[in-house]
């Protein structure tokens, strides 16, 4: 009895030492490497877009090979136009129709055909003759007149102002009229409320374009057209709110 | 496979395509013997030559208090819509210069419009990135305003051109910054179709311009920021029959020549081109002479014939008429009597080809006629 009892309590305590020594401490792992299934597919995604591609460039190609030249189609193109006739263009005709022809046409001014209305005095019409200068129109130096009556507006282009260009030269007239500034000259955009500082990244044409990296989240509300200012702010409560107004 | 396979994959796949394209590109110049101007002049075709007074302004229509932006002509009856940035459509009788309709928008940021083939509605779309379709029977209240009639909703980006299906008062496609055009039964207000996006093959940038073949309703061609022209077939689609490359900067404004078998483009990069569709073929380029910074091409327009190209552009008032044929430029409209004094902005032609109407950032629409005395033999 006094064995058992001692043996339980010898078992009982052996048995707490057996615990405390035969569990080893606890190590807890790290999470299993899980393989990057979304990068594989992805790339494999890639791989087939681009492999689609490549059965499509075979097809353009086989029927490139097909072909006509292009002075087939050319042909073409001359043998329309010169087949049609176009109410917009002078035109020498055959015709025994006397030139007061276009008269009756002229009035009164509610067919269509009045558009083809003529503006000589005598067309009865309402449209206004238009003025022709005389020879001393034009104020530029050098400037003639052509065809005996109107002079060319082209001779007196306004020099065009490069509000923005930093260190350009100044613009200067060539050919006796217009002018135009040197493509060197970079015009830096205004950028728009929090956007970025734009760079010049178009170095071909005279002004920088604007590169805009919008911080503000809602600046994706919708996309401006024709984006050449950087206009990152959106007022999202009015979805017909336009900030870009200086581009549109 | 493992990803370093694949991504040996990708590399290869990616070397063949370049190759593949530059072999295209190749074979596509070697079949560029000519252009239109070369062949022309070779035939010892006559230029085009203007006097004085051959082409008038024969009405200036005003009334719009802001730029305007997009016209659009009814196939017959001779009616004008107008989209202005003051937010409103007008609708003129061109031959009166009378406005029919002022039409008030719920939103202001207009971009297109576009009058339906029985001339009984129109479609406007922009920055709300809805088309949204008026019924011209309907009445407005003293504002101004006219019920909504259809609400074509689903694009992800302002709408930038709308046209109706030649013929077709129940279908319009549009075109739309969220880089793809749709195809709408107006009846239910529903995408037909959608081409390109995001899991299809199309345009890579916003689309600007849709031009739709008189000939073959199913053909409609646009005009995007990513340079490129596309041709698409209303029945399949999934990917662009033909893409049309060449220019260097954003196609503006795309429209079929008459024949139906060639278009025009005009562009960012300042120059206008012609190409054929069924071969892909450039076949002339219109580039204005100067060492000035190239103009932008806003609107093009063909005569009835294709033997003028008129071009909008984005300086002053310029307005140049091509002879396509030379490639040569025989008129500027911005230096007539009663020009423009803005920008101007769109162009359209009259059905019967006797009138040219522009819209300008100056308010004002005008309409351009022959005035010129035909000599007679």
């Amino acid at each position: 009895m006094a064995s058992t009892s001692c043996s339980v309590k010898v078992a009982g305590e052996t048995g707490l030492a057996l615990a405390k020594s035969s569990l080893p401490p606890p190590r807890p792992k790290s999470p299993p490497p899980y393989p990057d299934l979304y990068g594989k597919r992805r790339e494999a995604a890639r791989v087939q877009m681009l492999e689609r591609e490549i059965g499509f460039l075979e097809a353009k190609i086989k029927f490139v090979e097909g072909l006509q030249p292009s002075s087939r189609c050319c042909k073409e193109v001359s043998d329309f136009v010169v087949a049609n006739s176009d109410p917009m263009i002078p035109a020498q005709r055959k015709s025994r129709r006397h030139c007061r022809f276009w008269k009756w046409l002229c009035f009164p001014c509610l067919s269509v055909a009045s558009f083809c209305c003529c503006c000589r005095s005598e067309c009865s019409c309402h449209l206004r003759k238009p003025k022709c200068c005389n020879s001393t129109c034009c104020s530029c130096v050098g400037s003639k007149c052509f065809n005996g009556s109107c002079c060319s507006n082209s001779c007196c282009c306004p020099k065009p102002s490069c509000p923005k260009c930093l260190s350009c030269p100044s613009c200067s007239c060539f050919r006796g009229c217009c002018c135009s500034c040197p493509d060197l000259c970079c015009c830096i955009p205004t950028c728009f409320r929090s956007c970025s500082r734009p760079s010049c990244l178009n170095k071909k044409s005279s002004c920088c374009s604007c590169n805009c990296n919008c911080k503000i989240k809602w600046s994706s509300c919708f996309k401006c057209p024709k984006l050449r200012l950087c206009c990152c702010f959106c007022n999202c409560k009015n979805t017909c709110s336009n900030p870009c107004c200086l581009a549109f | 496979m493992s990803v370093s396979e694949l991504k040996e994959r990708h590399a290869v796949a990616t070397e063949t395509v370049n190759n593949l394209r530059d072999r295209l590109q190749q074979r596509r110049l070697q079949l560029l013997d000519t252009d239109v101007a070369k062949y022309s002049a070779a035939q010892g075709r006559s230029p085009v030559k203007f006097g004085a007074t051959d082409l008038v302004c024969c009405r200036t229509l005003q009334g719009h208090t802001g730029k305007v932006y997009s016209l659009d002509w009814t196939p017959e009856r001779n009616r004008i819509v107008s989209a202005s940035q003051d937010g409103r459509l007008i609708v003129w009788n061109a031959l009166t210069s009378q406005k029919t309709h002022a039409i008030k928008l719920p939103c202001a940021w207009v971009m297109t419009c576009a009058f339906s083939p029985n001339g009984q509605t129109v479609a406007c779309g922009g920055l709300d990135s809805v088309c949204s379709i008026f019924s011209l029977s309907s009445t407005a209240d003293k504002d101004g305003t006219v019920p909504v009639s259809r609400m074509l909703s689903g694009h992800r980006g302002y709408v930038s051109c709308c046209q109706y299906v030649p013929n077709e008062d129940a279908r319009l496609i549009t075109s739309s910054g969220d880089q793809t055009c749709v195809l709408w039964d107006v009846t239910t207000g529903l995408k037909t179709s959608v081409f390109g996006g995001e899991f299809q093959s199309g345009h890579t940038a916003d689309v600007i311009s849709v031009s739709i073949s008189g000939s073959n309703p199913n053909w409609f061609i646009s005009g995007s920021c990513d340079t490129t022209t596309r041709l698409w077939d209303t029945r399949a689609a999934s990917r662009a029959v033909r893409t049309f490359h060449g220019h260097e900067g954003d196609v503006n404004t795309v429209k079929f020549f008459p024949d139906g078998n060639r278009f025009g483009t005009g562009s960012d990069d300042g120059t206008c081109r012609l190409y054929d569709i069924r071969t892909g073929h450039q076949l002339q380029v219109y580039q204005p002479h100067g060492d000035g910074e190239n103009v932008p091409v806003t609107s093009i327009a063909f005569s009835a014939s294709g033997r003028l190209l008129f071009a909008g552009y984005a300086n002053n008032n310029a307005c140049y008429v091509w002879d396509t044929l030379l490639g040569e430029i025989v008129l500027d409209l911005g230096e007539l009597q009663d020009s423009h004094k803005n920008r101007i902005s769109c162009l359209g032609m009259s059905a019967d080809g006797s009138a040219l109407c522009t819209g300008s950032w100056d308010s004002n629409l005008k309409i351009w006629a022959f005035g010129g005395h035909r000599r007679v033999i």
